[in-house]
């Protein structure tokens, strides 16, 4: 006679075997899209904090808000940044970590789309300081484009934020 | 008999619940990030003095025929590490540091430092001291003219405080001004000043260098491309602005 055996339905998977066997490609798909979110963001937020000057400069040159507007976002987005950036590459709060991450890409892709449609010639400061650039070196297709692919792999984890060798599966065991 | 009633069941929990390690997180974030803002506060003040010729809120170095003097009155935002900043003093700023000399023009200098930031050094805003420096000698126009004539093949390279005070040499500064000018040089005291100086570009609406204004009008790029490109362009452009 066997007792109940308790159910097996929200345990993390063990091994990689179990991972195969219960068709774990989505943790995996899951994990990548935070190590690629996470690290970008965390990369992006670093720059900045190191030159907070340019951090500034880069958000007046979108000449969308009043100078102190402008100071504000330019000082403490690059904080927000890395926060999430850290969320999601330790996979912790994930699911609120990646919808912060899909919110903040959206508004950089609708600030480079303002920016384009003024016929503003700027680096979008995504990674440092910006500022103008001559009309040719103007890259907003790519720079969008870019934003996007990561607002896809955020929304994967605001649908599905289960993943391989993250924080909020260990904090799930036992509950 | 009847089973006496069971024990509660305590939840098994482990560790802090979801919502408790996000508000910390809220917080913490929030905290810092308004630490961030408030540490670079006081450089939106704009509240220190420069040198003699420098105008109050940071509003950079003015030389020539004064303010209220009417004659074009040109403004120009640069930095010193600016590789097109150097272009466009090596062409024309001789002819304007004639017209300067002449009092046909009056310059306001807004000299910025963000690129410090960008190339991981402190040259511009060393630099920008050291022409403050220069013009509490009374040197200025000579001394930022000899900064652009020396700028580092590689972007970055930045100067020494030997080779600011040297430029200063070359500007004219001799004798006990000299020692002054070293002892200025090492000590920074315009650097708030400087700090000053970027924020006001920046409230100014300016994030690139070169820029120019004559008579309150920005030159187009078209115009700037002719500056940095021809010497004798100055009047044209001057011209086009009344």
């Amino acid at each position: 006679m066997t007792g109940p055996v308790p159910s097996t339905e929200e345990l993390p998977p063990q091994s990689w075997d179990g991972v195969a066997a219960r068709g774990g490609w989505r943790d995996v798909v899951g994990t990548l899209s935070r190590l690629v979110v996470g690290g970008v963001l965390l990369v992006a937020g670093g720059l900045k904090l190191v030159d907070l000057t340019g951090a500034v400069q880069s958000v007046v040159a979108y000449q969308l808000f009043p100078y102190e507007v402008a100071r504000f976002i330019g000082t403490t987005l690059p904080v927000v940044e890395v926060a999430v950036g850290l969320l999601l590459l330790l996979g912790l709060l994930t699911r609120a970590a990646a919808a912060a991450a899909a919110l903040l890409l959206l508004a950089f892709v609708l600030g480079i789309v303002s920016a384009w449609a003024r016929g503003l010639s700027i680096d979008c400061g995504c990674f440092g300081s910006g500022g103008p650039v001559a009309p040719e070196d103007t890259r907003y297709l790519s720079e969008i484009l870019r934003d996007l692919g990561l607002i896809i792999l955020s929304g994967w984890l605001v649908v599905r934020p289960r993943s391989l060798f993250s924080v909020d599966e260990h904090l799930l065991k036992g509950r | 008999m009847p089973r006496p009633p069971a024990p509660p069941v305590k939840p098994v929990t482990r560790g802090p619940s979801h919502a408790l390690i996000g508000g910390v997180v809220v917080l913490v974030v929030a905290l810092i990030a308004v630490l961030v803002w408030a540490a670079t506060r006081d450089a939106g003040e704009l509240g220190a003095s420069g040198s003699g010729a420098a105008l109050p809120d940071g509003g950079g170095v003015s030389v020539g025929a004064g303010l209220e003097a009417d004659v074009p009155q040109i403004r120009i935002y640069e930095d010193f590490q600016c590789p097109w900043c150097g272009v466009l003093e090596r062409s024309v700023g001789e002819a304007l540091a004639d017209k300067i000399e002449a009092g046909e023009v009056n310059v306001t200098f807004q000299i910025m430092s963000f690129l410090d930031g960008s190339l991981r050094n402190d040259s511009s805003t060393r630099a920008a001291n050291a022409a403050l420096c220069a013009d509490d000698a009374g040197a200025f126009v000579a001394f930022h003219g000899a900064v652009f004539a020396n700028q580092p093949q590689q972007e970055g390279t930045g100067w020494t405080d030997e080779q600011l005070v040297g430029f200063g040499r070359d500007a004219g500064i001799s004798g006990e001004a000299l020692g002054t000018f070293e002892q200025c040089v090492a000590d920074q005291p315009h650097a708030d000043y400087v700090a000053d100086m970027q924020t006001r570009a920046n409230q100014d609406g300016v994030t690139g260098t070169p820029t120019m204004f004559v008579n309150g009008e920005k030159i187009t790029d078209e115009e700037m491309n002719r500056l940095m490109q021809d010497p004798s362009a100055l009047d044209g452009v001057l011209a086009a602005h009344p």
